[in-house]
């Protein structure tokens, strides 16, 4: 497994130079053949993809490209699958910085900001410009709340290709057996503290079940904050400039004692950071009543649990709202004339309203284009599963989530004081302005860009 | 001692079991050892395809072997220099050469790469080999060795007209062996469990190591893990270690205890 030029390298030592050429023409000749088997001139482009779901949805999207690659005789989508959403952008940012950019990637959609003030990606609106696409008609037949994560300073960057909001997730048994109606899951945060305390069931000291779980997991936990920080009346962060955060603000102040007070003051959560994983597990074995996991978890719950369950909004103190979650497709910059007709036509077939419904369908994100719910396909399978409605009614409150200037250290800044303090080692009140400190320490390379009053 | 025994496996005999249970088995059931259901393949065959294992034990392979070949050989070159041979800053070159075990990979990752690229060596399985083949832990380990050989045996084939390379292959060689055998099982080890850096400098599918191809049905954050498929997957992938291990244990075990990794 030596590249092209070590081979050619080394026979030149071994072997007299006339005799090297014919040899280095033939292996030239030889890898032509081999690596174009029957397609003419193709044009090839790397599409990076994680996973943030598991294996079936790897398989699934690589099948997917099989099929536009069959379809497409002149263009080579190379499907690298990338781990996690964190590790794709590892990846990527790794790979741009050795002079190897990839041609397309599905990437979270929060991380799109970053690569914009780097100027690693070209903004999409160029490519529906060139091919005489409005940009407008085009971002209008996406739901407002995916919008704001693909756009940056009014210019389109981003396709959003599968979405997602924190849910509700309740046991309806267990609902009953409380005296409560599971047609009704609470509404605001003084019902879900109820409910929960109702639900939780106690032997002695110890707690044989949760009224409520959810995870507290790196990048659960940052989506999760900012969901009940939004639902607190707050903004988190600053969405139209990547260098300001809101963590010392009392709404996420109120947010993360709501958190702290589930789990130490009512005692209707455990303590400790809690695992996605755990979180399910906890709901189909019947120890945990509530959940709050992602609307992408929907077809799995639906898959596990052999109980009734239902879904409901994310209970409100303020306002009815939640973070999107998901990924979304861009293109890199330094991309070849033919590898971004290439990269157009792929990006174009998979954002189409069919592809995108019948990748809700399969994983159970919802589609970020309005008109995948008008193709007969998708209403009947709302018609089947009502829950899909509740988490797409849902969207008229969500908004975008956390995108700044290192998105993941300045999430992660906000993560660890969480952690800290469902751990019982910290005070909410001291939290938020270690956070707020941390976070503003990682953000100083941009915003001392301003702060002397003429910007750059 | 049995009951330390079965303490270790018991993370071992629950992933065959969750392995060759069926799907629909709630998590509560899952956390059962007892194998309480009709065994099946089903998730295995599901692994399977998940990922082109006969490539990728393929490329493993290469790597594994590869890497461990030039490793053995620097290595014991480097290890004897430091331990017999003579020449200015050998200690500060001993201690930068140290200095290696402290960086943290991801550090590494970007410099290497663009290293990687420039050789021409980027996607190619070459690349996943290149940064291991020198080896500070390997050098500290044989040098060590080779230190507490008796300088008798060696001054008595030098009398006796051995030149160099018969000298470590036929004194030095023999005596540092379980130190080798138990570094080459490091070695292996942690290349084939490795992930991030070959997920870094790989890009094409043919050229996937196997934890690379793992990972693409481990890695769950929403919606949450099939641990049949998992298990099954795992099974795959450590299988020929496990093999290999039952097979040598007898050598691997007294090479530990010869070579001071105790």
């Amino acid at each position: 497994m030596i590249s092209k030029g070590d081979q050619t390298m080394t026979m030149r030592h071994l072997i007299p130079a006339g005799r090297a050429k014919a040899l280095a023409l033939a292996l030239a000749l030889a890898t032509a053949l081999l690596s174009t088997p029957g397609k003419a001139a193709t044009t090839s482009i790397d599409f990076y993809f994680p996973t943030p779901v598991q294996g079936p949805l790897a398989r699934e999207l690589t099948r997917i490209v099989k099929e536009f690659n069959d379809k497409n005789a002149d263009i080579e989508v190379v499907a690298v699958y990338t781990g996690s959403y964190d590790d794709t952008r590892v990846k990527a940012q790794a790979a741009i910085a050795a002079g190897k950019p990839p041609g397309v990637a599905l990437m979270s959609a929060n991380f799109v900001l970053e690569f914009v003030l780097n100027r690693q990606i070209e903004p999409i609106e160029d490519y529906l410009v060139e091919n005489k696409v409005d940009p407008k008609g085009f971002l209008d037949d996406f739901w407002p709340a995916v919008r704001p994560n693909a756009t940056i300073d009014g210019k389109i960057y981003a396709i959003p290709y599968q979405n997602s909001t924190p849910l509700l997730y309740i046991n309806a048994d267990h609902f009953r057996e409380a005296g409560l109606d599971p047609a009704k899951p609470p509404q605001t945060w003084a019902d879900l503290v109820s409910y929960a305390e109702k639900l939780t069931k106690r032997e002695g000291d110890q707690v044989v079940r949760w009224g409520l779980t959810m995870p507290s997991a790196y990048d659960y936990c940052g989506w999760l904050i900012q969901s009940f920080t939004m639902a607190n009346g707050g903004l988190f962060y600053n969405p139209s400039y990547g260098g300001e955060v809101y963590y010392d603000q009392p709404s996420t102040l109120g947010a993360l004692q709501l958190w702290k007070d589930l789990a130490f003051k009512y005692k209707v959560m455990p303590q400790g950071v809690i695992d996605p994983n755990q979180v399910s597990a906890d709901f189909f074995a019947g120890k945990a009543s509530m959940v709050v996991l992602s609307t992408g978890s929907l077809t799995f719950i639906r898959n596990g649990a052999k109980f009734p369950y239902r879904v409901g909004f994310m209970p409100r103190n303020v306002r009815n709202a939640v973070p999107i979650g998901g990924g979304s497709l861009i293109a890199f910059a330094g991309l070849s004339p033919e590898q971004r007709k290439a990269a157009w036509r792929f990006m174009s077939y998979m954002t189409s309203p069919e592809q995108l419904g019948h990748w809700s369908r399969f994983t159970g994100y919802f589609s970020p284009r309005k008109s995948s719910y008008d193709l007969p396909e998708m209403k009947e399978f709302i018609a089947q599963h009502p829950d899909a409605l509740t988490a797409l009614e849902q969207l008229e409150y969500a908004g975008p989530w956390l995108a700044v200037y290192d998105t993941v250290a300045v999430r992660k800044a906000m993560e660890d004081q969480v952690q800290a303090v469902l751990s019982g080692k910290k005070e909410p009140a001291q939290a938020v302005k270690d956070a707020q400190k941390a976070a503003d320490e990682i953000m100083r390379p941009l915003t001392e860009k301003i702060t002397g009053g003429v910007g750059p | 001692m049995a009951g330390v025994g079965f303490v270790w496996s018991t993370p071992f005999l629950w992933m065959i079991v969750a392995a060759l249970r069926p799907e629909g088995y709630g998590p509560g059931e899952l956390a059962s050892l007892a194998p309480d259901f009709v065994p099946t393949l089903e998730n295995f065959r599901l692994a399977w395809e998940s990922a082109d294992f006969l490539v990728n034990y393929a490329n493993t392979l290469i790597v594994v072997c590869g890497i461990l070949g030039v490793q053995l050989v620097t290595i014991t070159l480097a290890g004897y220099a430091f331990a017999r041979l003579e020449f200015r800053f050998k200690e500060a070159l001993f201690y930068l050469f140290l200095l290696q075990l402290m960086l943290v990979p991801p550090i590494l990752i970007i410099p290497n790469l663009t290293t990687a690229v420039r050789l021409g060596i980027y996607d190619t399985l070459i690349g996943v080999m290149a940064p291991y083949m020198a080896s500070a832990f390997g050098t500290f380990l044989m040098r060590q060795a080779f230190r507490s050989v008796p300088r008798d045996f060696e001054d008595a084939a030098v009398i006796d007209g051995c030149s160099f390379p018969a000298l470590l292959r036929h004194v030095m060689l023999p005596l540092v062996r379980p130190t080798l055998v138990a570094f080459a099982i490091v070695s292996v080890v942690a290349h084939w469990n490795e992930l991030l850096w070959p997920l870094m400098v790989i890009n094409s599918p043919k050229r996937q190591t196997l934890v690379v191809g793992l990972a693409s049905f481990t890695q769950a954050s929403e919606g949450a893990a099939e641990w049949g498929l998992i298990a099954a997957g795992t099974l795959l992938v450590t299988l020929p270690l496990i093999l290999a291990f039952i097979a040598f244990q007898r050598q691997f075990v007294n090479s530990f205890m010869f070579s001071g990794l105790k």
